[in-house]
Protein backbone atom coordinates (compact mmCIF):
# COMPACT_ATOMS: atom_id res chain seq x y z
CA UNK A 1 0.00 0.00 0.00
CA UNK A 2 1.17 3.46 -0.72
CA UNK A 3 0.42 6.71 0.76
CA UNK A 4 0.45 10.61 0.02
CA UNK A 5 1.68 12.79 2.52
CA UNK A 6 2.98 16.40 2.52
CA UNK A 7 6.75 17.21 2.63
CA UNK A 8 8.28 21.05 2.80
CA UNK A 9 11.67 22.50 1.73
CA UNK A 10 13.92 24.40 3.01
CA UNK A 11 16.81 26.77 2.15
CA UNK A 12 19.02 24.67 -0.68
CA UNK A 13 16.46 21.95 -0.89
CA UNK A 14 14.13 24.77 -1.68
CA UNK A 15 15.95 26.34 -4.61
CA UNK A 16 17.23 22.73 -5.61
CA UNK A 17 13.72 21.27 -6.02
CA UNK A 18 12.31 24.57 -7.05
CA UNK A 19 9.52 24.00 -4.26
CA UNK A 20 8.47 25.25 -0.67
CA UNK A 21 6.08 22.49 -0.16
CA UNK A 22 4.47 19.14 -2.13
CA UNK A 23 2.80 16.12 -1.36
CA UNK A 24 4.65 12.32 -2.30
CA UNK A 25 3.86 9.14 -2.81
CA UNK A 26 5.45 6.84 -0.73
CA UNK A 27 5.13 3.29 0.94
CA UNK A 28 2.72 3.21 4.15
CA UNK A 29 6.16 1.02 5.62
CA UNK A 30 9.02 2.83 4.44
CA UNK A 31 12.38 2.73 5.86
CA UNK A 32 14.74 6.07 6.03
CA UNK A 33 17.13 4.84 3.29
CA UNK A 34 14.05 4.13 1.25
CA UNK A 35 12.52 7.43 2.45
CA UNK A 36 15.82 9.23 1.20
CA UNK A 37 16.08 7.51 -1.84
CA UNK A 38 12.74 8.78 -2.98
CA UNK A 39 12.76 12.35 -1.81
CA UNK A 40 16.49 12.59 -3.09
CA UNK A 41 15.62 11.02 -7.09
CA UNK A 42 11.94 12.76 -7.05
CA UNK A 43 13.31 16.44 -6.12
CA UNK A 44 16.58 16.52 -7.35
CA UNK A 45 18.44 16.71 -4.13
CA UNK A 46 21.36 14.73 -5.39
CA UNK A 47 24.37 17.11 -4.75
CA UNK A 48 22.49 17.68 -0.93
CA UNK A 49 21.82 14.13 -0.11
CA UNK A 50 24.27 13.71 2.42
CA UNK A 51 23.67 17.19 4.29
CA UNK A 52 19.97 16.96 4.91
CA UNK A 53 18.18 16.28 7.78
CA UNK A 54 14.89 14.40 7.29
CA UNK A 55 12.22 15.15 9.75
CA UNK A 56 9.11 13.55 10.27
CA UNK A 57 6.19 15.83 12.26
CA UNK A 58 9.36 18.03 13.30
CA UNK A 59 11.26 15.30 14.47
CA UNK A 60 14.83 14.51 13.23
CA UNK A 61 15.11 10.76 11.77
CA UNK A 62 17.07 8.08 12.58
CA UNK A 63 18.80 6.27 9.73
CA UNK A 64 17.88 2.84 11.27
CA UNK A 65 14.31 3.73 11.14
CA UNK A 66 11.27 2.40 9.43
CA UNK A 67 8.31 4.30 9.30
CA UNK A 68 4.74 3.66 9.72
CA UNK A 69 3.65 6.98 7.57
CA UNK A 70 -0.01 8.32 7.66
CA UNK A 71 -1.63 10.89 5.18
CA UNK A 72 -1.60 13.79 8.13
CA UNK A 73 2.43 13.04 8.28
CA UNK A 74 4.54 15.88 7.24
CA UNK A 75 7.87 15.01 6.14
CA UNK A 76 10.52 18.05 6.24
CA UNK A 77 13.69 18.21 4.28
CA UNK A 78 16.67 20.90 6.21
CA UNK A 79 20.01 21.14 5.02
CA UNK A 80 21.85 23.67 7.13
CA UNK A 81 22.17 27.68 6.29
CA UNK A 82 25.62 28.68 6.51
CA UNK A 83 24.99 32.55 5.84
CA UNK A 84 25.10 35.12 8.59
CA UNK B 1 39.23 58.50 0.71
CA UNK B 2 39.25 61.58 -1.20
CA UNK B 3 37.38 62.31 -4.73
CA UNK B 4 40.35 64.51 -5.41
CA UNK B 5 38.25 67.41 -4.34
CA UNK B 6 40.24 69.34 -1.97
CA UNK B 7 37.76 70.60 0.26
CA UNK B 8 35.75 67.48 0.29
CA UNK B 9 39.46 66.35 1.76
CA UNK B 10 39.94 68.99 3.96
CA UNK B 11 36.27 68.48 5.80
CA UNK B 12 36.67 64.99 5.73
CA UNK B 13 39.94 65.39 7.77
CA UNK B 14 38.29 67.75 10.43
CA UNK B 15 35.90 65.27 10.50
CA UNK B 16 37.91 62.73 11.68
CA UNK B 17 39.58 64.66 13.97
CA UNK B 18 36.40 66.14 15.53
CA UNK B 19 35.40 62.16 15.93
CA UNK B 20 38.94 61.19 17.40
CA UNK B 21 38.62 64.03 20.37
CA UNK B 22 34.81 63.17 20.97
CA UNK B 23 35.93 59.53 21.36
CA UNK B 24 38.18 60.56 23.93
CA UNK B 25 36.35 62.71 25.85
CA UNK B 26 33.36 60.43 26.20
CA UNK B 27 35.85 57.81 27.27
CA UNK B 28 37.47 60.39 30.19
CA UNK B 29 33.51 60.60 30.92
CA UNK B 30 32.74 57.24 31.01
CA UNK B 31 36.02 56.92 33.26
CA UNK B 32 34.34 59.46 35.70
CA UNK B 33 31.16 58.01 35.94
CA UNK B 34 31.86 54.39 36.59
CA UNK B 35 34.51 55.47 39.37
CA UNK B 36 31.62 58.06 40.74
CA UNK B 37 29.57 55.25 41.09
CA UNK B 38 31.20 51.81 41.63
CA UNK B 39 30.64 52.31 45.32
CA UNK B 40 27.29 52.23 46.39
CA UNK B 41 26.23 51.23 50.55
CA UNK B 42 22.52 50.27 49.54
CA UNK B 43 22.95 47.12 47.34
CA UNK B 44 24.74 44.26 47.70
CA UNK B 45 25.72 42.68 44.70
CA UNK B 46 25.11 45.42 42.16
CA UNK B 47 25.72 49.03 42.03
CA UNK B 48 23.42 51.71 41.95
CA UNK B 49 23.97 52.47 38.11
CA UNK B 50 23.40 48.35 37.71
CA UNK B 51 20.09 48.00 39.81
CA UNK B 52 18.54 51.39 37.66
CA UNK B 53 19.69 50.52 34.35
CA UNK B 54 18.80 46.32 34.36
CA UNK B 55 15.54 47.17 35.89
CA UNK B 56 12.77 46.22 33.68
CA UNK B 57 14.62 42.24 33.25
CA UNK B 58 15.53 42.35 36.94
CA UNK B 59 12.04 42.49 37.55
CA UNK B 60 11.69 39.21 36.03
CA UNK B 61 11.40 36.59 38.44
CA UNK B 62 13.35 33.96 36.31
CA UNK B 63 16.64 36.70 36.05
CA UNK B 64 16.33 38.94 39.52
CA UNK B 65 19.35 39.95 41.11
CA UNK B 66 21.18 36.24 41.39
CA UNK B 67 20.63 36.37 37.32
CA UNK B 68 21.92 39.53 36.61
CA UNK B 69 25.07 38.79 38.55
CA UNK B 70 25.36 35.30 36.98
CA UNK B 71 25.06 37.72 33.50
CA UNK B 72 28.22 40.03 35.17
CA UNK B 73 30.24 37.36 35.47
CA UNK B 74 29.33 35.67 32.30
CA UNK B 75 32.36 35.88 29.62
CA UNK B 76 31.09 35.14 25.73
CA UNK B 77 33.02 35.01 22.96
CA UNK B 78 31.41 36.00 19.70
CA UNK B 79 32.63 35.05 16.24
CA UNK B 80 31.50 36.87 13.43
CA UNK B 81 30.76 40.58 13.50
CA UNK B 82 28.12 40.96 10.62
CA UNK B 83 24.20 40.83 10.17
CA UNK B 84 24.12 38.02 13.22
CA UNK B 85 26.69 38.99 15.79
CA UNK B 86 25.66 42.73 15.53
CA UNK B 87 22.19 42.26 17.04
CA UNK B 88 23.74 39.54 19.40
CA UNK B 89 26.33 41.32 20.86
CA UNK B 90 24.00 44.63 21.00
CA UNK B 91 21.29 42.91 23.47
CA UNK B 92 24.20 40.87 25.40
CA UNK B 93 26.45 44.13 25.91
CA UNK B 94 22.93 45.87 26.55
CA UNK B 95 21.54 43.29 28.96
CA UNK B 96 25.21 43.61 31.01
CA UNK B 97 27.17 40.43 30.26
CA UNK B 98 30.08 40.75 31.71
CA UNK B 99 32.67 40.19 29.18
CA UNK B 100 32.65 40.12 25.56
CA UNK B 101 35.24 39.13 23.17
CA UNK B 102 34.35 40.05 19.92
CA UNK B 103 36.15 38.80 16.79
CA UNK B 104 36.02 39.55 12.98
CA UNK B 105 39.09 40.37 10.59
CA UNK B 106 36.86 42.37 8.31
CA UNK B 107 36.36 46.30 8.09
CA UNK B 108 33.10 47.76 7.57
CA UNK B 109 31.75 47.94 4.42
CA UNK B 110 28.53 50.33 2.72
CA UNK B 111 26.98 46.70 1.74
CA UNK B 112 27.00 45.55 5.43
CA UNK B 113 24.63 48.74 6.64
CA UNK B 114 21.61 46.98 5.77
CA UNK B 115 21.70 44.62 8.74
CA UNK B 116 24.99 45.06 10.42
CA UNK B 117 23.20 47.53 13.00
CA UNK B 118 25.95 48.13 15.16
CA UNK B 119 27.89 49.73 11.88
CA UNK B 120 27.26 53.01 10.17
CA UNK B 121 28.45 55.35 7.13
CA UNK B 122 31.25 57.06 9.85
CA UNK B 123 31.99 53.56 10.08
CA UNK B 124 32.94 52.41 6.81
CA UNK B 125 36.43 51.13 6.49
CA UNK B 126 36.83 50.90 10.14
CA UNK B 127 37.28 46.98 11.38
CA UNK B 128 34.07 45.65 12.48
CA UNK B 129 35.37 45.02 15.87
CA UNK B 130 36.18 48.18 16.14
CA UNK B 131 33.48 50.05 14.84
CA UNK B 132 30.97 47.21 16.94
CA UNK B 133 32.88 48.07 20.38
CA UNK B 134 32.56 51.88 20.28
CA UNK B 135 28.69 51.29 19.27
CA UNK B 136 28.16 49.00 22.24
CA UNK B 137 30.34 50.91 24.93
CA UNK B 138 28.39 53.74 24.24
CA UNK B 139 25.22 51.93 24.88
CA UNK B 140 26.83 50.62 28.23
CA UNK B 141 29.76 51.42 29.27
CA UNK B 142 30.00 49.09 32.25
CA UNK B 143 31.12 45.94 30.81
CA UNK B 144 34.69 44.94 29.31
CA UNK B 145 34.76 44.44 25.53
CA UNK B 146 37.59 42.97 23.79
CA UNK B 147 37.78 43.38 20.21
CA UNK B 148 39.90 41.29 18.40
CA UNK B 149 40.40 42.14 14.48
CA UNK B 150 41.59 38.47 13.42
CA UNK B 151 40.63 35.82 11.26
CA UNK B 152 39.07 32.59 13.05
CA UNK B 153 41.67 29.80 12.44
CA UNK B 154 42.26 26.30 13.91
CA UNK B 155 45.17 28.62 15.59
CA UNK B 156 43.19 31.76 16.72
CA UNK B 157 40.20 29.68 18.17
CA UNK B 158 42.61 27.31 20.16
CA UNK B 159 44.65 30.14 21.74
CA UNK B 160 41.37 32.24 22.38
CA UNK B 161 39.38 29.03 23.98
CA UNK B 162 42.79 28.10 26.08
CA UNK B 163 43.47 31.64 27.14
CA UNK B 164 39.62 32.21 28.70
CA UNK B 165 37.04 30.37 30.53
CA UNK B 166 34.48 31.27 28.08
CA UNK B 167 30.61 30.40 29.27
CA UNK B 168 29.28 31.00 25.70
CA UNK B 169 30.38 30.98 21.82
CA UNK B 170 28.36 32.29 19.97
CA UNK B 171 29.04 31.40 16.08
CA UNK B 172 28.06 34.33 13.78
CA UNK B 173 30.20 33.37 10.94
CA UNK B 174 29.23 33.10 7.21
CA UNK B 175 31.22 29.75 5.93
CA UNK B 176 30.78 26.31 6.53
CA UNK B 177 34.21 25.69 7.05
CA UNK B 178 34.37 28.26 10.31
CA UNK B 179 31.04 26.38 11.71
CA UNK B 180 32.83 23.16 11.44
CA UNK B 181 35.43 24.76 13.74
CA UNK B 182 33.72 26.27 16.06
CA UNK B 183 31.88 23.22 16.75
CA UNK B 184 34.90 21.08 17.78
CA UNK B 185 36.44 23.64 19.72
CA UNK B 186 33.18 23.92 21.51
CA UNK B 187 33.15 20.29 21.97
CA UNK B 188 36.61 19.84 22.88
CA UNK B 189 36.75 22.55 25.42
CA UNK B 190 33.25 22.27 26.86
CA UNK B 191 31.34 25.42 26.03
CA UNK B 192 27.90 25.61 24.80
CA UNK B 193 27.88 26.91 21.08
CA UNK B 194 24.85 29.41 20.40
CA UNK B 195 24.63 28.82 16.56
CA UNK B 196 22.87 31.16 14.31
CA UNK B 197 22.41 31.30 10.28
CA UNK B 198 20.33 33.39 8.33
CA UNK B 199 20.61 33.23 4.01
CA UNK B 200 17.30 35.09 1.97
CA UNK B 201 14.31 34.70 4.19
CA UNK B 202 15.27 31.78 6.02
CA UNK B 203 17.19 31.10 9.52
CA UNK B 204 18.14 28.77 11.72
CA UNK B 205 19.25 28.50 15.56
CA UNK B 206 20.10 25.90 17.98
CA UNK B 207 22.64 25.48 20.78
CA UNK B 208 25.12 22.73 20.65
CA UNK B 209 27.08 20.67 22.94
CA UNK B 210 24.71 21.38 25.70
CA UNK B 211 23.33 19.38 28.26
CA UNK B 212 23.90 15.91 26.12
CA UNK B 213 22.47 17.46 23.44
CA UNK B 214 24.12 17.01 19.68
CA UNK B 215 26.63 19.01 18.29
CA UNK B 216 27.03 20.47 14.61
CA UNK B 217 28.82 17.16 13.35
CA UNK B 218 26.31 14.91 14.86
CA UNK B 219 24.07 16.21 12.65
CA UNK B 220 26.00 17.09 9.94
CA UNK B 221 28.84 14.53 9.91
CA UNK B 222 30.09 15.53 6.13
CA UNK B 223 30.46 19.08 4.96
CA UNK B 224 28.22 20.16 1.88
CA UNK B 225 29.83 20.34 -1.74
CA UNK B 226 31.29 23.73 -1.57
CA UNK B 227 29.30 24.63 -4.91
CA UNK B 228 25.77 23.19 -3.20
CA UNK B 229 27.06 26.34 -0.44
CA UNK B 230 25.39 29.77 -1.01
CA UNK B 231 26.34 32.70 0.57
CA UNK B 232 25.11 36.31 1.60
CA UNK B 233 26.95 38.11 -1.20
CA UNK B 234 25.64 35.82 -3.59
CA UNK B 235 21.89 34.73 -2.46
CA UNK B 236 21.73 38.00 -0.57
CA UNK B 237 19.59 38.72 3.07
CA UNK B 238 17.16 40.65 3.91
CA UNK B 239 18.36 42.46 7.24
CA UNK B 240 15.47 41.27 9.61
CA UNK B 241 16.78 38.09 8.82
CA UNK B 242 19.69 37.84 10.56
CA UNK B 243 18.67 40.29 12.91
CA UNK B 244 15.91 38.04 14.23
CA UNK B 245 18.56 35.07 14.46
CA UNK B 246 20.80 37.50 16.24
CA UNK B 247 18.49 38.78 18.50
CA UNK B 248 17.63 35.26 19.45
CA UNK B 249 20.92 33.70 19.89
CA UNK B 250 21.51 36.68 22.43
CA UNK B 251 18.45 34.96 24.19
CA UNK B 252 19.72 31.96 24.15
CA UNK B 253 22.87 32.78 25.80
CA UNK B 254 20.93 34.75 28.50
CA UNK B 255 19.03 31.92 29.63
CA UNK B 256 22.44 29.45 29.14
CA UNK B 257 24.25 32.18 31.65
CA UNK B 258 21.09 32.85 33.83
CA UNK B 259 20.67 28.41 34.08
CA UNK B 260 17.25 29.05 32.90
CA UNK B 261 15.34 26.02 31.13
CA UNK B 262 14.31 26.09 28.01
CA UNK B 263 17.28 26.48 25.80
CA UNK B 264 17.13 25.62 22.10
CA UNK B 265 19.20 22.82 22.76
CA UNK B 266 18.36 19.86 20.78
CA UNK B 267 16.29 21.27 18.96
CA UNK B 268 16.24 23.30 15.82
CA UNK B 269 14.22 26.33 15.48
CA UNK B 270 13.99 27.15 11.72
CA UNK B 271 12.60 30.75 10.18
CA UNK B 272 10.75 31.47 7.41
CA UNK B 273 10.44 35.31 7.48
CA UNK B 274 8.69 34.98 3.77
CA UNK B 275 5.34 33.39 5.59
CA UNK B 276 6.60 34.24 9.29
CA UNK B 277 6.43 30.51 10.35
CA UNK B 278 8.73 29.38 12.79
CA UNK B 279 9.49 25.50 13.54
CA UNK B 280 11.05 24.00 15.97
CA UNK B 281 12.65 20.19 14.91
CA UNK B 282 13.20 17.91 17.99
CA UNK B 283 16.73 16.98 17.07
CA UNK B 284 18.99 13.26 18.05
CA UNK B 285 20.75 13.13 20.91
CA UNK B 286 24.42 13.35 20.86
CA UNK B 287 25.62 10.99 18.35
CA UNK B 288 27.79 7.92 20.12
CA UNK B 289 29.45 7.50 16.36
CA UNK B 290 30.43 11.06 16.25
CA UNK B 291 33.62 11.94 15.43
CA UNK B 292 33.82 14.60 17.85
CA UNK B 293 31.80 14.15 20.41
CA UNK B 294 31.39 10.95 20.16
CA UNK B 295 32.78 7.57 22.50
CA UNK B 296 35.21 7.09 20.23
CA UNK B 297 36.70 10.28 18.71
CA UNK B 298 38.50 10.74 16.22
CA UNK B 299 38.92 14.12 16.23
CA UNK B 300 41.19 15.53 19.26
CA UNK B 301 42.21 18.40 18.66
CA UNK B 302 41.40 21.04 15.57
CA UNK B 303 42.00 20.47 12.13
CA UNK B 304 42.35 22.33 9.04
CA UNK B 305 38.80 22.71 8.55
CA UNK B 306 39.29 24.57 5.18
CA UNK B 307 40.68 21.22 3.76
CA UNK B 308 38.18 19.33 5.47
CA UNK B 309 35.41 21.41 3.59
CA UNK B 310 36.98 21.97 0.89
CA UNK B 311 36.12 25.85 0.72
CA UNK B 312 37.29 29.07 2.40
CA UNK B 313 36.76 30.05 5.88
CA UNK B 314 35.22 33.25 4.56
CA UNK B 315 32.38 34.17 2.03
CA UNK B 316 34.70 35.71 -0.27
CA UNK B 317 34.58 34.66 -3.87
CA UNK B 318 38.39 33.30 -5.00
CA UNK B 319 39.33 33.87 -8.56
CA UNK B 320 39.49 31.10 -10.31
CA UNK B 321 41.77 30.86 -13.83
CA UNK B 322 40.76 28.16 -16.33
CA UNK B 323 41.25 30.01 -19.68
CA UNK B 324 44.69 30.85 -21.35
CA UNK B 325 46.17 34.42 -21.50
CA UNK B 326 45.11 34.97 -25.19
CA UNK B 327 41.27 34.28 -24.32
CA UNK B 328 41.38 37.19 -22.12
CA UNK B 329 41.69 41.27 -21.67
CA UNK B 330 41.33 43.69 -18.96
CA UNK B 331 38.22 45.41 -18.30
CA UNK B 332 40.21 49.05 -20.16
CA UNK B 333 41.23 47.69 -23.02
CA UNK B 334 38.09 46.97 -24.81
CA UNK B 335 36.95 47.23 -28.31
CA UNK B 336 33.86 49.14 -28.17
CA UNK B 337 32.66 47.38 -31.56
CA UNK B 338 32.46 44.56 -30.35
CA UNK B 339 29.02 42.60 -28.51
CA UNK B 340 29.73 42.13 -24.94
CA UNK B 341 27.61 39.11 -23.20
CA UNK B 342 26.89 39.84 -19.83
CA UNK B 343 25.41 36.21 -17.76
CA UNK B 344 24.82 36.97 -14.31
CA UNK B 345 21.69 36.48 -13.22
CA UNK B 346 18.44 38.60 -15.02
CA UNK B 347 18.27 40.29 -11.39
CA UNK B 348 21.30 40.91 -11.22
CA UNK B 349 21.56 42.48 -15.09
CA UNK B 350 18.65 44.88 -13.70
CA UNK B 351 20.66 46.42 -10.69
CA UNK B 352 23.17 47.59 -13.13
CA UNK B 353 24.90 46.84 -16.40
CA UNK B 354 27.06 48.04 -19.74
CA UNK B 355 24.95 49.87 -21.52
CA UNK B 356 26.20 47.94 -24.92
CA UNK B 357 25.81 44.78 -23.09
CA UNK B 358 22.97 41.35 -23.61
CA UNK B 359 21.85 39.40 -20.82
CA UNK B 360 22.54 35.52 -21.19
CA UNK B 361 22.99 34.29 -17.73
CA UNK B 362 25.28 31.69 -17.09
CA UNK B 363 21.92 29.27 -15.82
CA UNK B 364 20.67 29.01 -19.21
CA UNK B 365 24.74 28.55 -20.93
CA UNK B 366 25.03 25.52 -18.57
CA UNK B 367 21.16 24.03 -19.63
CA UNK B 368 22.09 24.37 -23.00
CA UNK B 369 19.34 26.59 -24.00
CA UNK B 370 21.75 29.56 -24.70
CA UNK B 371 23.10 28.74 -27.78
CA UNK B 372 20.49 29.94 -30.07
CA UNK B 373 20.29 33.54 -28.54
CA UNK B 374 24.04 34.10 -28.42
CA UNK B 375 24.29 32.43 -32.54
CA UNK B 376 21.66 35.24 -33.37
CA UNK B 377 23.63 38.00 -31.48
CA UNK B 378 26.90 36.93 -33.00
CA UNK B 379 24.97 36.98 -36.54
CA UNK B 380 24.71 40.83 -35.85
CA UNK B 381 27.57 41.54 -33.87
CA UNK B 382 30.62 39.54 -35.96
CA UNK B 383 32.59 37.05 -35.03
CA UNK B 384 34.37 38.13 -31.74
CA UNK B 385 32.33 38.28 -28.44
CA UNK B 386 33.68 39.56 -25.19
CA UNK B 387 32.07 37.37 -21.93
CA UNK B 388 31.36 39.27 -18.46
CA UNK B 389 29.98 38.97 -15.51
CA UNK B 390 30.18 40.01 -11.75
CA UNK B 391 33.87 39.07 -10.59
CA UNK B 392 34.94 36.97 -13.97
CA UNK B 393 34.39 33.67 -12.77
CA UNK B 394 31.28 32.63 -14.26
CA UNK B 395 32.20 34.49 -17.41
CA UNK B 396 35.17 32.05 -17.47
CA UNK B 397 32.70 28.76 -16.84
CA UNK B 398 30.73 30.35 -19.52
CA UNK B 399 33.37 30.41 -22.24
CA UNK B 400 34.34 27.07 -21.13
CA UNK B 401 30.74 25.68 -21.94
CA UNK B 402 30.32 27.49 -25.01
CA UNK B 403 33.86 26.88 -26.76
CA UNK B 404 32.67 23.47 -27.81
CA UNK B 405 29.54 24.65 -29.33
CA UNK B 406 30.63 27.72 -31.16
CA UNK B 407 33.63 26.81 -33.69
CA UNK B 408 34.95 29.99 -35.55
CA UNK B 409 33.74 31.94 -33.01
CA UNK B 410 36.13 33.84 -30.49
CA UNK B 411 34.91 34.53 -27.14
CA UNK B 412 37.10 36.56 -24.92
CA UNK B 413 37.00 36.67 -20.77
CA UNK B 414 36.47 40.43 -19.34
CA UNK B 415 39.20 39.66 -16.57
CA UNK B 416 37.73 40.82 -12.94
CA UNK B 417 34.61 41.20 -14.22
CA UNK B 418 32.37 44.32 -13.47
CA UNK B 419 34.77 44.31 -9.74
CA UNK B 420 37.49 45.62 -12.02
CA UNK B 421 35.33 47.13 -14.86
CA UNK B 422 34.64 49.70 -11.65
CA UNK B 423 37.92 50.15 -10.68
CA UNK B 424 40.23 50.46 -14.24
CA UNK B 425 37.47 51.81 -16.20
CA UNK B 426 34.56 53.94 -14.25
CA UNK B 427 34.53 53.82 -11.00
CA UNK B 428 30.34 55.08 -10.99
CA UNK B 429 29.38 51.56 -11.87
CA UNK B 430 28.15 50.42 -8.86
CA UNK B 431 30.72 47.14 -7.00
CA UNK B 432 28.54 45.17 -5.03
Amino acid sequence: MSISVKILFFAKAKELSGLKESQITLPETVSYKQLLQDVVNKYNLKPIEKNIIIALNQEFSEADKIFKLEESDIIAVIPPLSGG
Amino acid sequence: MCDGDAKICTLEEEIAELRRLLRDKEECLRALKIEKTLRNKFSGDLDRDEVVRYSRQLLIPEVGVDGQVALKKGKVLIIGIGGLGCPASLYLASAGVGELTLVDNDVVEISNLHRQVLHDESTVGIPKVLSACEKLKKINPNIKLIPKQLHANSETVKLLLEENQFDVVIDGSDNVATRYLLNDACVLNGVPLVSGSALQFEGQLTVYNYKGGPCYRCLFPTPPPPETVTSCGDGGVLGPVPGMIGVLQALETIKILTKSEGVVAGRLMTFDGADLTFRNIKLRPRSATCAVCGDNPTVKELIDYEQFCGSRADDKVHNISILGADEQIKPDKLDERLLIVDVRPELEYRMCHLPNSVNIPYSKIQSGKALDAIAESLNRNGQEVYVLCRRGNDSQRAIAALKPHLPGVKLINIKGGLHSYSKLVDDHFPVY
